[in-house]
């Protein structure tokens, strides 16, 4: 791991340790209703905490919006170029598709930010928290090693397709 | 009043005992407002203090006493200054300064890093204040983030 990226992820994990303390919470405007806090438009300031932005550079940040009962985690993956922000695009795309495999996958990111999760009480009661940290920050690993990855593999293979391609009109 | 359709008004928003919270009400009640005179005269003293390379007690002058009673222009040049005192303080020297600051200055200090990284001018710094949260994380731990979580003292 490279010696910028360890403190970025330190930060993260302590910061989500602290914020996944969560607590089943009634909503207080509509009975019979239990919904993340966080999400909804909220008449109540008391239940949401102090957001949590974490940056590594302008192009790198995580943003943690914690609240009673539930978490919003939002990643924007860093992109050099067009290139990548097309890869993340995509990538994050074929994740949120299928995010109901993922649990704590939101369907869509937050404005600004490549993908959000929303961690709820619901999660942290039937999974442990300890696993969840480390599934965000795994992915967080993963994710720019798998954009440089996909770079890499996709410049290989225009250069062989232009390669073969051309190739025809050499003389 | 015909044309606004009244079953949707909202009536507890009229409410004063409704015990629905703004942003506003949940701040604490502060006894005096601190001034901008009194913040620029802590902010020279910063200054005269870090071109005197004592970052030691620069550090420990921001931290202590934070002008959480301030408006937020006041509170925004406060931020500059303690940023600029973050970013002179050589790497080496960090886990020094940490290990001596009392932990109400530690939470202090953890405020001013996600401040730091949450506007630009600090997110371009970003290396160095994530440096200075790991060694606030070794020292104390987790403590200092769940108190910033749940306090609502801004800096």
């Amino acid at each position: 791991m490279s010696q910028s990226l360890r403190p970025y992820l330190t930060a993260v994990r302590y910061s989500l340790e602290a914020a996944l303390t969560l607590t089943n919470f009634s909503s207080q405007e509509v009975e019979r209703h239990n919904r993340p806090e966080i999400e909804v438009p909220n008449t109540s300031a008391e239940l949401l905490l102090q957001p949590m932005h974490i940056a590594r550079s302008e192009t790198e940040q995580v943003l943690i919006e914690p609240s009673v009962n539930s978490v919003r985690i939002s990643l924007m993956v860093k992109q050099a170029d067009e290139i990548e922000q097309i890869l993340v695009h995509k990538f994050t795309i074929f994740l949120e598709q299928r995010a109901e495999a993922f649990h704590i996958l939101r369907r869509v990111p937050i404005k600004g930010y490549s993908i959000s999760f929303l961690i709820t009480n619901k999660h942290t009661e039937s999974m442990k928290t300890g696993k969840l940290v480390d599934f965000i920050i795994e992915f967080m690993e993963e994710v720019d090693k798998e954009i440089s990855e996909m770079k890499l593999f996709l410049n290989a293979r225009a250069r062989f397709v232009a390669n073969e391609y051309l190739g025809e009109f050499v003389y | 009043m015909a044309e606004t359709n009244w079953r949707r008004i909202d009536i507890d928003a009229f409410d004063p005992e409704s015990g629905r919270l703004t942003r506003k009400d949940i701040e604490p009640p502060y006894s005096s407002q601190i001034t901008s005179q009194e913040v620029s005269s802590k902010i020279s003293q910063l200054r005269s203090l870090a071109s005197s390379g004592d970052s030691k007690a620069a550090v420990a002058l921001a931290v202590s006493d934070p002008p959480y009673s301030g408006d937020e222009a006041t509170k925004n040049e406060y931020f500059k200054a303690v940023l600029e005192t973050l970013s002179t303080v050589r790497q080496a020297d960090i886990a020094g300064i940490v290990g001596d600051l009392t932990p109400v200055q530690q939470d202090a200090l953890v405020k001013y890093l996600y401040k730091g990284m949450s506007v630009p001018e600090g997110q371009r710094q970003g290396g160095i204040l994530l440096a200075w949260f790991e060694r606030v994380t070794q020292v104390a731990g987790v403590r200092p983030v769940s108190h910033f979580i749940n306090d609502r003292n801004t800096v």
